[in-house]
């Protein structure tokens, strides 16, 4: 722990210590005269020996130290390294504290690799957090010297997709399986922005369903474009013995549990769709509908030199998705493509989690990355305790009742 | 009795330990005249008047040769003139109200005052007159010598109002002294001796056929010059300052003022001028003690 001035310049307040020195030297000339008969023996010295003399030692002292102590808060002293070297167990929500402890050495400060990092005595925090940044953070923190375990469980919730880079080697203790991992974190809001529509995977098989639901209703002069979405929507049916897609014109009743809305009409969404959208269905638009109001459109979907072809955003709970281009081969020749019922299907269906949980093993921390400098501990409200305190001290001294004379 | 007023001049301790003095003039004690402290009704020296008896007289202050001729009974009453006659002369210049920083309301003039009632206290008590005069400024104050109580009170009256202030009268000043203080009068001057006007004076009282007594006041300061650190000296009477270092300056100061003290108590001395010193931490009573206790 070292201390350190973040402010130094504002020494330069020391200046002040200067006033009341002044003021206490000078009193001397503004000392009562002594009447002294006797005066004519008193010999006049020819060289009168003028030692500084100060009165008050007391108050002096009090007024120096709180200038001092003003001019140092000024100076916004800080403690560096305010973490203690040493060593360090933290033991990540899921991992057996009892076990951690038992194998960490004695004195080791123990404590969750969790937000704040709450000691070990405490129950282990509810709260997910990253623990790739909780590691970086902590590592930024510890001094130089300070080692680091990390007990983990056998699988970790919640990293980045890469190995943290920390500035020292950690002591990477994966415990077996004990407890049940925890459920998977609640997606992420609909508004993130994700690299692509993927492959649907398993996870996704009830939002698959809901796609197939799709409800087509299409203006008169968006039906050759609403042919390649209906077709698509009828390439999803596991069979074909399977209902055919609810398909009509706009002014066809909307069926209560549509999932999925295929409006393809020019012009505004009408305030009925959009409070389906808001309530949490996904709505597909053409180039001709206008999305003003709708939010900040995200590309979804890029063709393979890299130009938009849909994009798409949140609004309530629901998302809208809509086509840059019109639906015609000419202007979009993926519409005659055999993946594009997939592709569809991907663009309607919900945005996958990233992945976030990965087997402790292979999640071993890697080294070298810039050791951080501890953030300082700033030592002002200390500062601003002891000047109050003071203060009062100078104020009492200041006006007791014995004092002789002012200031 | 002492009036009612705020501080008595005289403290009622120092008031009953002066009662076993008595004033006492060397010239006049033993001489032809008697005993001034006699008090003696009726063996008096000079007949005053007769007046008609009245009971309670004493059987032999009656004129029994009168009532043989006249059948009546009559008191001889003889007007016995004091042969001592007691002149206070209080010094009221500045120096006087000088006090000790450690009892401001205690000054020289004080001292003096109180002083002063004491030796009226005396003078009364022995049935001598007393005057009175106060120094300072231009001329002299006096009041005439007179007896008794009313005397008294008038001298605390002027006192109570008296305040220190001004210089020592110069020698020119003063002539109502020496037309109004007799010879073989009892002068006890009250001052603190520093101006060498006040020497001269008495020295010229003394030289004139007056018993001169001296009291001279100090203060304790004077006496034991206790400061310390840097100090600013005010001379009250010419307004002089002289800035110092009380340590410093203490060791020459004192020996100083030790070899002014022997000097003046020589010059006194030598001009016939009995003195006694008085530093305003004793009791009150104990320079009239040195002046007219024991045998003197």
């Amino acid at each position: 722990v070292s201390a350190a001035l973040l402010a130094p310049l504002g020494l330069a307040a020391l200046a002040a210590l200067l006033v009341p020195l002044l003021i206490h030297l000078a009193r001397r000339d503004r000392q009562r005269p002594i009447d002294f008969a006797a005066l004519r023996w008193l010999e006049p010295r020819p060289k009168p020996h003028r030692r500084p003399h100060l009165d008050e030692r007391a108050l002096l002292v009090a007024r120096l130290l709180l200038l001092t102590l003003l001019a140092l808060a000024l100076a916004r002293p800080a403690l560096l390294g305010g973490r203690g070297a040493g060593t360090w167990l933290l033991v990540a929500p899921g991992a057996d504290p009892a076990a951690a402890r038992a194998q960490a050495p004695k004195g080791a400060q123990a404590r969750w690799l969790a937000p704040g990092f709450p000691n070990l005595g405490q129950s282990a925090p509810e709260e997910a957090a990253s623990i790739s940044s909780l590691l970086r953070e902590l590592d930024a923190d510890l001094p130089r010297g300070a080692r680091l375990i990390v007990a983990v469980p056998a699988a970790l919730q919640g990293v980045d997709a890469e190995r943290p880079r920390l500035s020292r080697d950690v002591d990477w203790r994966v415990q077996p399986q004990t407890a049940p991992p925890a459920p998977p974190r609640p997606p992420s809001s609909p508004t993130s922005a994700h690299a692509g529509p993927q492959a649907p995977t398993p996870d996704q098989a009830a939002d698959q369903a809901a796609v197939q639901t799709l409800v087509l209703r299409a203006a008169p002069e968006l039906e050759a474009g609403a042919r390649y979405v209906k077709a698509a929507a009828e390439a999803w049916s596991p069979s074909a013995t399977a209902a055919a897609p609810d398909a009509g014109p706009l002014s066809a009743p909307l069926p209560n549990a549509a999932r999925a809305i295929a409006w393809l009409a020019p012009g505004p969404l009408p305030v009925a769709v959009r409070d389906r959208v808001a309530g949490g269905a996904v709505v597909l638009l053409p180039v001709e509908a206008t999305v003003d109001g709708l939010g900040p459109a995200t590309p979804l979907w890029r063709d393979a030199e890299g130009r938009v072809l849909a994009e798409g955003g949140g609004l309530g709970r629901g998302r809208w998705r809509r086509f840059t281009r019109p639906l015609t081969s000419e202007a979009m020749p993926e519409v005659l493509q055999p993946d594009f019922p997939a592709r569809l299907a991907a663009l309607l269906s919900n945005p996958p989690p990233p992945p976030a949980l990965v087997e402790a093993r292979a999640y071993h921390p890697l080294v070298g990355a810039a050791a951080g400098s501890p953030s300082p501990q700033d030592l002002t409200p200390i500062m601003a305790l002891m000047v109050a305190v003071l203060f009062a001290v100078e104020r009492w001294l200041a006006t007791r009742p014995q004092r002789a004379d002012t200031p | 009795m002492p009036p009612a007023g705020p501080p008595p001049l005289l403290p009622p301790d120092v008031r009953h330990r002066l009662q076993g003095l008595k004033l006492r003039a060397r010239r006049a004690a033993g001489s032809a005249s008697g005993i001034h402290a006699s008090r003696n009704r009726g063996a008096g020296l000079e007949f005053a008047q007769h007046r008609a008896y009245e009971p309670g007289d004493e059987p032999r202050l009656v004129d029994w040769k009168l009532y043989a001729r006249s059948d009546r009974l009559f008191v001889r009453e003889a007007e016995r003139e004091s042969p001592l006659t007691l002149w206070i002369l209080l010094d009221a210049s500045g120096s006087m109200g000088q006090a000790d920083g450690a009892r401001p309301d205690w000054t020289r003039l004080d001292a003096a005052k109180a002083l002063a009632a004491g030796l009226a206290q005396m003078a009364l008590a022995g049935g001598d007159s007393f005057g009175w005069a106060t120094l300072a400024g231009d001329r002299p104050h006096l009041l005439a010598p007179g007896a008794g109580g009313r005397h008294r009170d008038r001298l605390w009256l002027e006192l109570a109002t008296l305040k220190a202030a001004g210089g020592f009268p110069s020698a020119a000043q003063w002539a109502p002294l020496w037309s109004r203080i007799g010879a073989h009068d009892l002068v006890v001057l009250l001052s603190d001796v520093f101006d060498p006007k006040t020497i001269d004076l008495a020295g010229r009282l003394a030289g004139a056929g007056r018993e001169v007594l001296a009291i001279r006041l100090l203060t304790v300061e004077e006496r034991d010059f206790p400061f310390r650190g840097a100090q600013r000296f005010r001379d009250p009477e010419t307004g002089e300052e002289l800035p110092g270092d009380g340590l410093q300056l203490r060791a020459d100061f004192l020996r100083r003022f030790g070899e002014a003290r022997a000097r003046i108590g020589a010059e006194l001395d030598t001009r016939g001028v009995r003195h006694v010193e008085y530093v305003l931490d004793e009791p009150l009573d104990a320079p009239l003690r040195r002046l007219f206790g024991g045998k003197a």
